[in-house]
């Protein structure tokens, strides 16, 4: 399990980073999220749609009602321009923290 | 069984009722909701379980409805708004909404409670800068508090006596004696001619009176800021003036008066037949004496010009009058330690008495605080008359009580109101609005009412301000108000009445249950009207005991300007000579004679002093040859033989003076009843032929007649004793009795016999009776003030009436429509509406009468001379408020009368 705050943290980067690979609707979303982390990072689903409006008023995504083929409505998200680049600017950050922290666990990291 | 879509509609249900979450947002979750469901069946779990662990998974609506909530409103408090302690900002542009409302829709009511609050809040305004006026005298002082003035307090044979004066030694003693003493002043008015100290710059002549003769330390213990010269030694020389600004102007326009000359003519009393004018040179100018100070003056010489006429006031200890000592102490001096100096001052004058004079005087002089003058001072030779707490009390309490009618018409209106707005006020706790949000509201709503009768008083305080001032002898201004000692009583009263007047309505409104009030169960009616009774009895009971108390002043008024004064005080006009007396004193027959001949003029007479005079003036009197150890003291006003003819005053014993008895110049005395018992005589019979010597003449004369007592003093104080003799040495006033049904003709004649007598002497006259309203000062100002605020009072509480009327007339407008169809006639509508109302002014009649009998009946125990209260006043003030209360409910029962029943009744 990973702590609250850190989910609460890595949300906006990884719903950039799924809606990146196409449209997708809000249970959609989820189901990628828990199948990608191997069930370890697990939302509360009601959290998840805020989430998507605060983006969406923030520009980063836009959404469209969309009927599905059994007929069930269905909100479907796309990342904007904004947002691809909020996504670009995430993943730099995300990769610094990553790298700075691979090498501190790395056992040659510091000189003793 | 288990009815999936059921539970979800269940479920979606249960979302409503956090508030964040909108339909849209409602709709895509349970699309989510769905979704899951379908997915965990797909892995063979139960409607029922699928559905539990869903709804589980979407997690607890309150978070989600928080987090939505949160997206939606960015800057603002991030705490929704159902948890928040009820403040009600964002409602109050609504409630002023309301609030401009009502005061649009009902102008009637509005417009009576916004007068009555406006000139209640203007009565309390002018009052407060009143009485904040009579309380911070002589407070501007730098170091005020170590100011004082010395005064004297004398017991001798006569009496005893408090005076602000003492000896003029007194002050220069004190300072070189003692280094408590920082600095003395003495203060020296020309007590010769105080008022009539003539003055000349070139063709300028006037004739001033608050001249004085000061100590150059004077500048250093008053505040008197200098705008041109030096404080240092602008009084050091002889003949050297400070002038104020205004007087300053008077005599030399804009010119520099620096260095300037002016004549001014002094009596130093020392004996010389004609006094002279002298030449003053003038070395500083200082601002004008402010109006709330005991020591007010135009004119200040320098003490060595004084003291160059009158040495002996130096060294003089056994005469304390006519001189003020100031002194002004060291910081932090012992009061108490300075009080024992003092005494050895008091035992050492004692003494001087006795040994030199061999009289048992007991003197002892006292310190009194500067700030404390003019509002405690009981002395006699006072500056200037003192304030009164008395009527500072009155005017402070009908101020107050008015101000309480407006506030009772606020209270009653509203109340009566109630009716139209419990819809509202029902409607709005519906919706939400809790207890405390309509209480802020309905006092939101008071407080604007204050809030534009405030700004309305003010307008009317500057109409009132005008009159008041001219009434009370002040220069009050409205920019007073910005004291913060006038600002906060007044805010605090804005405040007091903006929550006494809310509050009642504010209790009453809110009480409603709203389901009562939207189903039409509740009685508009039935809230309040006990108190609605209970006020307007207040208020009638405050307006007719403030009618008793007019009526009650000024039958005492006129009673002691009428028939009881004992001597006539009308078409009497007073002419003061304060210039060239030995002329008047050496020729009044023939002047006298020259002004007769006018046809407006029908007498003439000359005396020492005229009535209402405050004249201190007596002779020491004995039976013994020049033996005055032994000798009584009696008032004395000297007189020419036309004068008890003149006044009217009437003879019990004996006769007046009488020009065929030419010997009556040196040989007869008239005195008054009074005055029998302090000369030792029984009767009036036997007072005729008796024999005194008086020590101011040194002449023996007869009492040849016995007057009824008049009252020369005024009617406040017992009549003293009084002498009446020829001395022509002493007269300086003309009284012409004159016809003043053509004034200028009258005016014009006097002016052009006074020019021929007197010339180049301004003209100084008076109406006795007006002279007579300064004695009655204090009585007169109350009955003027009572007579227009119970007017105020009166117009308030009927304004309440006549809406509280209007409210009944539009509330049984039905009632009234059926009655009518049914046959009643106007007169029986209009009586039905009074019956209501006539009840209540009766109460109220009760209520006021004794507390109005007690308190003018303490009113009347100042007064030596007293008219009774009796029936009649009351009487008059009961029928007089019924009729003006009938009148106003009247106006309204005949429009209700005759309103078309068919209207009224109609129900649409």
């Amino acid at each position: 399990m990973i702590s609250k705050t850190l989910v609460a943290a890595s949300t906006k980067p990884v719903i950039l980073s799924i809606l990146v690979h196409g449209e997708m609707y809000g249970y959609q979303i989820i189901q990628h999220v828990t199948e990608l982390s191997g069930g370890t990072l697990e939302w509360s689903e009601g959290m998840l749609y805020p989430v998507l409006h605060r983006m969406e008023k923030d520009g980063l995504i836009q959404s469209q009602w969309l009927i599905s083929d059994n007929g069930r409505k269905r909100k479907y998200y796309h990342l904007t321009k904004q947002g691809q680049e909020e996504l670009e600017k995430d993943r730099k950050e995300w990769m610094k923290v990553h790298r700075l922290l691979n090498r501190l666990w790395s056992p040659l990291a510091l000189p003793d | 069984m288990f009815d999936l879509e059921k539970a979800i509609e269940q479920w979606r249900k249960s979302l409503r009722k956090n508030q964040a979450l909108e339909d849209g947002y409602m709709e895509e979750l349970e699309s989510h909701l769905r979704d899951k469901i379908d997915h965990l069946m797909e892995q063979g779990l139960s409607d029922k379980k699928a559905f539990t662990e869903a709804v589980e998974k979407i997690g607890d609506r309150d978070h989600i409805g928080e987090e939505y909530y949160k997206a939606d409103t960015r800057k603002l408090s991030r705490r929704p708004p159902w948890k928040k302690e009820l403040l009600p900002v964002a409602l109050i542009p609504n409630y002023f909404k309301t609030s401009f409302r009502k005061i649009k829709r009902q102008k009637i009511f509005s417009f009576i409670n916004i007068a009555g609050l406006a000139v209640g809040l203007a009565c309390c305004a002018v009052i407060i800068l009143y009485v904040v006026n009579e309380l911070t005298y002589d407070t501007f002082h730098k170091d005020t508090d170590r100011i004082f003035r010395i005064n004297t307090f004398q017991v001798n044979q006569v009496g005893e006596f408090y005076m602000a004066t003492s000896p003029g030694p007194l002050g220069p003693m004190l300072k070189s004696n003692f280094p408590q003493v920082e600095e003395a002043t003495r203060v020296v008015p020309p007590f010769e001619n105080p008022d009539n100290v003539l003055v000349v710059q070139k063709n300028k002549r006037f004739f001033e009176t608050r001249v004085f003769f000061v100590d150059n330390s004077a500048f250093r213990i008053f505040h008197m800021p200098f705008l041109k010269g030096s404080p240092e030694q602008a009084l050091t020389r002889p003949h050297t003036v400070v002038l104020t600004e205004s007087t300053a102007e008077k005599y030399f326009n804009e010119e520099d008066p620096l260095g300037r000359i002016l004549q001014i003519e002094i009596d130093y009393d020392i004996g010389i037949e004609q006094v002279e004018l002298q030449s003053y040179e003038v070395t500083g100018v200082i601002k004008d004496a402010p109006m709330n100070t005991h020591f007010k003056y135009d004119m200040l010489l320098s003490m060595p010009t004084f003291l160059a006429n009158r040495p002996d006031f130096e060294t003089e200890w056994l005469n304390p009058h006519t001189k003020y000592n100031y002194i002004k102490l060291q910081p932090e001096t012992d009061l108490s330690k300075f009080e024992d100096n003092l005494a050895l001052a008091s035992q050492m004058v004692t003494s001087q008495y006795k040994e030199r004079l061999n009289r048992p005087i007991k003197v002892e002089f006292d310190m009194q605080p500067i700030t404390r003058i003019h509002m405690s001072s009981q002395e006699r030779r006072e500056m200037e008359a003192s304030g009164n707490w008395y009527y500072v009390y009155v005017y402070s309490m009908v101020a107050f009580l008015i101000l309480l009618i407006g506030c009772m018409n606020f209270v009653n209106l509203s109340a009566a109101l109630s009716a139209t707005r419990t819809r509202e006020v029902g409607l709005r706790k519906v919706i939400g609005a809790r207890r405390k949000q309509l209480i802020g509201q309905f006092l939101g709503e008071s407080s604007l009412i204050t809030f534009v009768a405030f700004i309305f008083s003010m307008v009317l305080m500057n109409i009132l301000l005008g009159p008041f001032n001219r009434m009370a002898g002040t220069e009050l201004s409205i920019a007073g108000l910005t004291r913060p000692l006038v600002l906060i009583p007044l805010i605090t009263l804005l405040v007091l009445v903006a929550l006494g007047s809310g509050a009642y309505p504010a209790l009453i409104l809110t009480a409603f249950r709203p389901a009562d009030v939207l189903q039409g169960r509740l009685a508009p009616k039935s809230r309040g009207t006990g108190v609605q009774k209970v006020l307007v009895v207040g208020q009638f009971a405050i307006s007719i005991f403030l009618v008793i108390c007019t009526l009650t002043v000024f039958k005492q008024l006129g009673f002691m300007r009428g028939q009881a004064l004992g001597f006539d005080i009308n078409q009497k006009l007073i002419l003061r000579i304060k210039s060239n007396l030995n002329h008047l004193r050496r020729d009044y027959e023939a002047i006298k004679k020259d002004f007769i001949s006018s046809t407006y003029v029908t007498g003439a007479t000359v005396s020492s002093s005229v009535p209402g005079d405050h004249d201190e003036g007596g002779y020491y009197m004995t039976t013994r040859e020049e033996d005055f150890s032994d000798s009584m003291r009696l008032k004395v006003n000297t007189v020419d033989y036309d004068f008890i003819k003149e006044y009217g005053i009437k003879i019990i014993e004996g006769r007046p003076f009488q020009k065929e008895n030419k010997s009556d110049v040196n040989e007869a005395f008239v005195i008054n009843r009074a005055g029998l018992q302090e000369l030792g005589i029984a009767t009036p019979k036997e007072a005729i032929g008796k024999r005194f010597q008086a020590h101011y003449h040194r002449k023996w004369k007869t009492i040849v007649g016995v007057t009824e007592n008049f009252h020369y003093r005024g009617m406040q104080e017992t009549v003293e004793p009084l002498l009446l003799d020829i001395e022509t040495s002493l007269m300086d006033n003309l009284t012409l009795s004159v016809n003043t049904e053509n004034m200028a003709a009258l005016m014009k004649d006097i002016r052009s016999t006074w020019e021929a007598h007197f010339p180049s002497v301004p003209m100084v006259y008076s109406f006795l009776d007006e002279n007579f309203d300064r004695v009655y000062r204090y009585e007169s100002q109350m009955g003027r003030m009572l007579s227009i605020t119970t007017t105020l009072g009166l117009i308030i509480a009927c304004l309440g009436l006549f809406g509280l009327a209007y409210f009944v007339a539009n509330y049984k407008r039905k009632e009234i429509g059926i009655r009518k169809v049914l046959g009643a006639s106007h007169w029986n509508i209009v009586s039905m509406m009074s019956k209501r109302f006539a009840g209540l002014v009766l109460i109220s009649v009760f209520v006021a009468g004794p507390l109005a009998w007690y308190a003018m009946t303490q009113w009347l125990q100042d007064f030596a001379y007293r008219v009774d209260l009796g029936w009649f006043v009351f009487a008059a003030a009961a029928v007089g408020a019924l009729v003006i209360a009938m009148a106003t409910v009247s106006i309204q029962g005949m429009r209700a009368a005759s309103v078309d029943p068919a209207t009224s009744i109609r129900n649409e």
